[in-house]
């Protein structure tokens, strides 16, 4: 089975670099597009992102850290599909960017001040009646984005990956 | 395992593939490739199986919606479309741009998973693993290549792209489907046992939990199909701020790729001595637009959908080509035609519309759109428009279609 996988994958690979080849249509151009988008993730992109990770982890606090990660990688995913919407000919699709990193951005803010709000209550022990409108469920929040599983894990030691 | 009795080549090979080669030099560990550079408490084989499979499953969809519409605009003698359902080449389409869209943030959590072993020590173990490492650049480029050509595509931004988008994008698609089959291959049993065991989550406090960052990629690629897909499901319109299309935008109420002046046909459309030439096995037909207006006029409503994924729907009237084909002496339940634009030049110029369109009665040369003579970026003075094709194929402006026999 993995054999047959390997060998089957191999044969397109070498069709895929015969057809671009004997292609007329196909430019080397191309070869340089395949690099650089190569170089241009794994040198640029995913450092920053990493770098921009380790900022979120020096300046957010602890308990909204979490979320705060979790909407700028929506952002940044946005980013990736809108930019060249952004950059490119035609209609001007800044203004709709924006409103997506506002409907990003909204949520995780209302997210946070209502598991603020909830925690609070939770801390003041509680006993006394509490408000008239019922709580909210607690598990789940509403609006997007949704909670990303913020409860703090234990820092076992790492396991690297295979 | 049979290995013992393979022969004693494949033995040696197998052998000499996994002859350890000596390490670099230990003062070269630096930087990243340093013991302990990256965090990896988030990442496991676990969220990378899990991230992979998901990210095959749309590569997959992407291929196969792909190579329709590349098989579909340069048909192989085997290879056959049908002309119904009508809108099945605009959901294929429209599945196709949305899957790729939505694999963005699949594709850089995955890459973000494993990004530690890009800096593995030694590099190299063993000329197998030379080769292993080496497919895995192959797959990682080309599937960037997909995504982001795609994306700048869909984006009509060719500026960054030294190369023809087509050519490209299929055959990196052919490398990239290739090296997913090879990297699955030799990552089965990793897949398998993380799959199958249950893998506690270590992931510290204050980042992204395993389900966390799962999580966020579903809302990610949700947001992302939710901001764009109005540009083919029209309900979805008002939402999609990133539609590179709306559908109702462009002039009677339908989106335009290339205009009349952009294909340099305004002086030959607006001509009066246009004449629609008409080649067939019996006689060739000269008709002026008031000829073409006074043969039996019909009424299709049909879908424009591009290969960039936007599609909208637009109510055509004009004459059957299948009429046209009787006209020039040929059976029109055994024909194709080769139609051509007044365009003097241009990749789209000329089309070859197959048996089953001409067949079809709702394949049309129209002459007009919502009951108004066509707009000059529509096909002024008239066009094709057949039921399941490519927005490509659907020749504006055209001056001559030339009939023959299709057995």
């Amino acid at each position: 089975m993995r054999a047959v996988l390997i060998a089957a994958g191999a044969l397109v690979m070498a069709f895929a670099v015969t057809g671009a080849l004997t292609d007329p249509d196909f430019k080397g151009g191309a070869l340089v597009f395949l690099v650089g988008v190569l170089v241009a993730h794994d040198a640029v992109l995913l450092p920053l992102t990493i770098g921009a990770g380790a900022l979120i982890g020096r300046f957010v606090p602890l308990r909204s850290r979490p979320l705060v990660r979790s909407a700028a990688l929506i952002s940044l995913a946005v980013t990736v599909v809108a930019l060249p919407l952004v950059l490119g000919p035609g209609t001007d699709y800044g203004r709709g960017l924006l409103e997506v990193y506002g409907v990003v951005w909204a949520g995780t803010g209302v997210v946070l001040v209502i598991r603020r709000v909830r925690e609070g209550r939770r801390r003041r022990g509680d006993t006394r009646p509490r408000s008239p409108l019922p709580d909210p469920p607690p598990a789940r929040s509403p609006g997007p984005p949704p909670t990303p599983g913020p409860a703090p894990r234990s820092p076992a030691p790492g396991t690297p990956p295979r | 395992m049979v290995r013992d009795a393979e022969p004693g080549v494949i033995r040696r090979a197998h052998a000499w593939m996994s002859r350890p080669l000596p390490p670099p030099p230990a003062v070269l560990r630096q930087g990243p490739f340093r013991r302990g550079a990256f965090d990896t408490r988030g990442r496991s084989p676990r969220l990378t199986s899990l991230l992979g499979i998901a990210l095959g499953v749309a590569f997959t969809i992407c291929f196969a919606t792909g190579l329709i519409s590349h098989l579909i605009q340069h048909p192989p003698f085997w290879f056959g479309w049908p002309s119904r359902p009508v809108g099945l080449y605009r959901v294929t389409q429209g599945v196709h741009v949305a899957t790729g869209l939505a694999s963005v943030p699949l594709l850089g959590a995955k890459l973000w998973s494993v990004y530690p072993r890009l800096f593995a020590w030694p590099p190299v173990r063993d000329p197998a693993n030379a080769i292993e490492r080496a497919s895995i650049a192959v797959l990682v480029a080309a599937a960037l290549f997909q995504v982001i050509s795609g994306v700048l595509n869909v984006a009509r931004w060719y500026t960054p792209m030294p190369f023809f988008f087509t050519a490209g994008h299929y055959w990196a698609a052919w490398l990239a489907i290739g090296a997913l089959l090879t990297h699955l291959g030799v990552k089965l049993p990793i897949v398998r046992t993380a799959l199958s065991r249950r893998t506690p989550d270590h992931s510290a406090a204050g980042t992204l939990s395993r389900r966390g960052l799962l999580g966020t990629v579903g809302v990610a690629a949700g947001l992302i199909t939710v901001a764009t897909a109005g540009q083919t499901v029209a309900p979805l319109g008002p939402v999609s701020v990133l539609a590179p299309r709306r559908p109702g935008s462009g002039p009677q109420d339908l989106p335009v790729n290339k205009t009349a002046g952009g294909a340099g046909v305004r002086d030959a459309i607006l001509d009066p001595a246009y004449r629609l030439t008409v080649v067939g096995p019996a006689r060739t037909q000269t008709l002026s637009l008031t000829d073409l207006a006074g043969l039996a006029q019909h009424t299709v409503v049909l879908p424009i959908s591009c290969v960039e994924g936007w599609s909208a729907v637009g109510t055509w009237t004009g004459v059957r080509l299948r009429d046209l084909v009787a006209l020039a002496g040929a059976d029109p339940d055994d024909a194709e035609a080769y139609v051509e634009s007044l365009e003097a030049r241009g990749r789209y110029r000329t089309t070859t519309v197959p048996p089953p369109h001409i067949r079809d009665p709702f394949t049309l040369l129209a002459l007009r759109l919502g009951g108004e003579p066509l707009h000059p970026d529509h096909g002024y003075p008239a066009r094709l428009i057949a039921p399941n094709r490519p927005g490509v194929l659907q020749t504006k402006w055209v001056g001559r279609i030339t009939v023959r026999s299709a057995s």
